[in-house]
């Protein structure tokens, strides 16, 4: 009797720990709340594509490296893309709107990154973000200066609101203009002829470069020639290019029809260099076979280093091979590599603060110093723009280069330059 | 002469985008809303069948062709004979039709502008101090031959002549024993195939992409309502108006306003005669 009950009670602690064991070897594993990421982002042009491949390598390489340090705990970014359409011809701001609303509400998205892309958007969704309280971090598109100049002015209501991109005041002043100069310095040229897409930042960067140009000397041929977007002739503008005898020709466009108007400009041997302010199409590594080599000699400003290769510093070439590696391609353009420093920018920012709360985030946000892709990056605490200079030990540079021999060369700003412009054979 | 040069090339242009829609109105009175798809599909068919299969250019554009008007014919036969005579229902179920085929195009990874189709001879001539490219000038005379073309067609071709009755009074078409649902589907192919005819000429001058669907839906409805719903000759005129009056906008106005002005030529030709330049559809009432 006494070695069977003996049997019996050694039999219940076997049940007993393999029910134990089995229990915890097959529970769930403990999740770990992901740190949501809300990107509004028009996915079917550049700014928007190139900017969420950018958002998901980096989020990517972040979660392999173990995720984010928050207090402690170790919590993964978590991704949540909604096109926004906003640069799509015809597609209102409401649009952009409600997709950004979505992302907060019906995504939970602990921050917003990316966009809206479009100004008009971006500006509108400023609301929206301090109604809600949400950090956002501006990456691609928006180039108004209006952006940070609102932060400034109000920035009680708009402290959520951060842009690590370019913007045009800077890109005119301390990026385009300089080199228009060197240009004209260099080759005798100073007649210069302006055509612009009709949207908000092209409007207002095509008529300060005017203004600006007009003063430094150079010959302004009439006013900006101002195409609808989604146009696909231009050769009325270019014929009176050549008629006017401009020898550049400064596009500040967007759309991908911009490698139409390369087109015509080479078909038509206009005797004048193409220098794109913002030229969505020419900053593409697709855009050589696109155009059959005709966009040869356009100049194209891709407003941040790492959007196109060049040892601006240690980490923009290990960007650049991260990228082509993970995508197939080379960074593609305006908004790449600044769409790769946020989800780090934030990581950093939120490690400091030790919590996701807005207010301890943009407090260390505004303290962030770090050397990433384009320079050194540090926002300006009053207005939230990242601070811009042509020294990457300074400040986020910029980026111009020429297409040459079917390879993007950058040409400014010196510190960073791989080459030398060049004009076409039928300019000399 | 740059304005008699480049409105010519706008003209043409034109007129090759809208001529497919106004002789599919004209047969079947059905206005395929689809039009600027299968624009933009017959683009990416070429692309897909010269990158992908790697055919000759020429091959390729006349599969295209046969493959884009097959799928007009199959839009016509599988779905818009359900809702034929019912115009409103037309209406939603072409252009939803056309929707689901650019956005499917956009969903599967075909958008930016890294899809073109090389132009037929490199290369430009100066006219009268105007340069020009040669894709541009084969654009005319392309454009003038399918003017032509279709013109023979319709007056010595034995399907082309049942077309034109069938244009001119369905009813009296089909006493004469022509198949109404035939002549449609027959309409709807070869709607299909100018629509793929246009892409292949336009595109080499630029790139595919999925918003030109919709662009060009709209200057086909612009010149068609300023030729006559309908008319196929209204619409060869009505380019040239548009055409013209877009060029000189350009030139002398603001090139902004480039796009304005189909749209107003819309407005005016339906304030002051709604029927159009050659159209017969609302003739009577607008004399009584």
């Amino acid at each position: 009797m006494k070695k069977k009950s003996m049997w019996g009670i050694i039999i219940v602690v076997i049940v007993v720990i393999a029910a134990v064991v089995i229990y915890y070897a097959t529970r769930p594993p403990k999740i770990v709340p992901g740190i949501v990421l809300g990107c509004p982002l028009s996915t079917a042009f550049l700014y928007g594509w190139d900017a969420e491949r950018a958002i998901t390598l980096a989020v990517e390489e972040i979660n392999a490296a173990g995720g984010v340090n928050v207090a402690g705990k170790k919590r993964p970014f978590k991704v949540e893309v909604i096109d926004t359409r906003d640069l799509e011809p015809g597609v209102p701001v409401s649009e952009a709107l409600l997709v950004v609303e979505k992302l907060i509400l019906g995504k939970k998205a602990d921050f917003i990154i990316g966009g809206p892309v479009r100004s008009e958007a971006a500006l509108a969704a400023m609301d929206l973000l301090s109604k809600y309280k949400k950090v956002s971090i501006l990456t691609t598109g928006v180039l108004t200066p209006k952006y940070h100049r609102r932060v400034a002015k109000e920035y009680d209501k708009f402290k959520y609101c951060f842009r690590i991109t370019g913007e045009a005041v800077w890109m005119v002043t301390g990026e385009i203009i300089p080199c228009l100069l060197d240009i004209g310095k260099r080759f005798g040229v100073d007649r210069i002829f302006i055509m612009i897409q009709d949207v908000s930042h092209a409007r207002g960067g095509g008529g300060l470069i005017a203004k600006i140009m007009a003063k430094k000397g150079w010959h302004v041929i009439g006013k900006p020639e101002i195409y609808p977007t989604g146009t696909t002739d231009f050769s009325m503008g270019l014929i009176k290019a050549k008629k006017e005898k401009a020898q550049v020709i400064l596009i500040w466009m967007d759309m991908p029809e911009t490698s139409i108007l390369l087109k015509q400009w080479y078909d038509m041997k206009i005797p004048a260099l193409p220098f794109g302010s913002i030229i969505a199409a020419a900053e593409q590594p697709g855009f050589w076979k696109a155009t059959e080599g005709k966009g040869e000699y356009c100049l194209a400003n891709v407003v941040n280093a790492g959007n196109a290769p060049s040892n601006a510093t240690p980490w923009t070439m290990k960007f650049v091979k991260a990228y082509k590696k993970r995508w197939n391609i080379e960074p593609e353009g305006y908004g790449t590599s600044t769409s790769y420093m946020a989800p780090y920018v934030l990581k950093d920012a939120i490690e400091r603060a030790g919590t996701l709360e807005p207010d301890a985030i943009i407090e260390a946000l505004e303290k962030t110093d770090m050397m990433g892709v384009y320079g050194r990056i540090r926002f300006d605490p009053k207005s939230h723009q990242v601070i811009p200079s042509v020294d990457p030990e300074e400040g986020a540079v910029g980026t111009i280069f020429q297409w040459q021999a079917g390879k993007r060369i950058v040409v400014f700003p010196k510190k960073i330059a791989m080459g030398e412009i060049k004009l076409p054979p039928w300019m000399k | 002469m740059d304005i008699l040069i480049y409105g010519i090339i706008n003209s043409i242009s034109l007129a090759l985008i809208a001529i497919g829609f106004a002789l599919v109105y004209g047969i079947s009175r059905l206005a395929n809303f689809a039009h600027g798809a299968l624009y933009v599909v017959n683009g990416f068919i070429v692309w897909s069948i010269l990158n992908i299969l790697h055919i000759n250019y020429l091959l390729s554009i006349i599969l295209s062709l046969i493959i884009i008007g097959l799928i007009g014919a199959a839009i016509y036969q599988f779905i818009l004979i359900r809702v034929r005579g019912m115009a409103i229902s037309e209406i939603i179920a072409s252009y939803a039709i056309g929707l689901a085929m650019l956005e499917g195009f956009r969903w599967g990874g075909f958008k930016g502008m890294t899809y073109t189709l090389p132009v037929f001879i490199r290369g430009s001539i100066e006219i009268a101090g105007i340069p020009v490219d040669f894709q541009r000038i084969l654009l005319v005379l392309i454009g003038g031959l399918v003017v032509l073309l279709l013109w023979l067609f319709t007056h010595y071709n034995r399907i082309g002549l049942a077309l034109r009755g069938m244009a001119q009074d369905e009813r009296a078409a089909m006493m004469l024993g022509i198949d109404s649902d035939k002549m449609a589907l027959i309409a709807m192919g070869l709607g299909s195939i100018l629509a793929g005819l246009a892409a292949v000429v336009i595109l080499p001058m630029g790139n595919i992409v999925v918003e030109a669907g919709y662009d060009k839906l709209i200057m086909a409805i612009a010149v068609c309502i300023v030729g006559g719903l309908g008319s196929w000759v209204g619409a060869v005129i009505a380019a040239f108006l548009i055409g013209f009056a877009q060029i000189i906008t350009v030139k002398y106005i603001a090139s902004h306003f480039h796009m304005v002005i189909a749209l107003l030529a819309i407005i005016i030709t339906l304030v002051l005669r709604p029927s159009g330049l050659f159209g017969r559809q609302k003739e009577l009432e607008e004399r009584v």
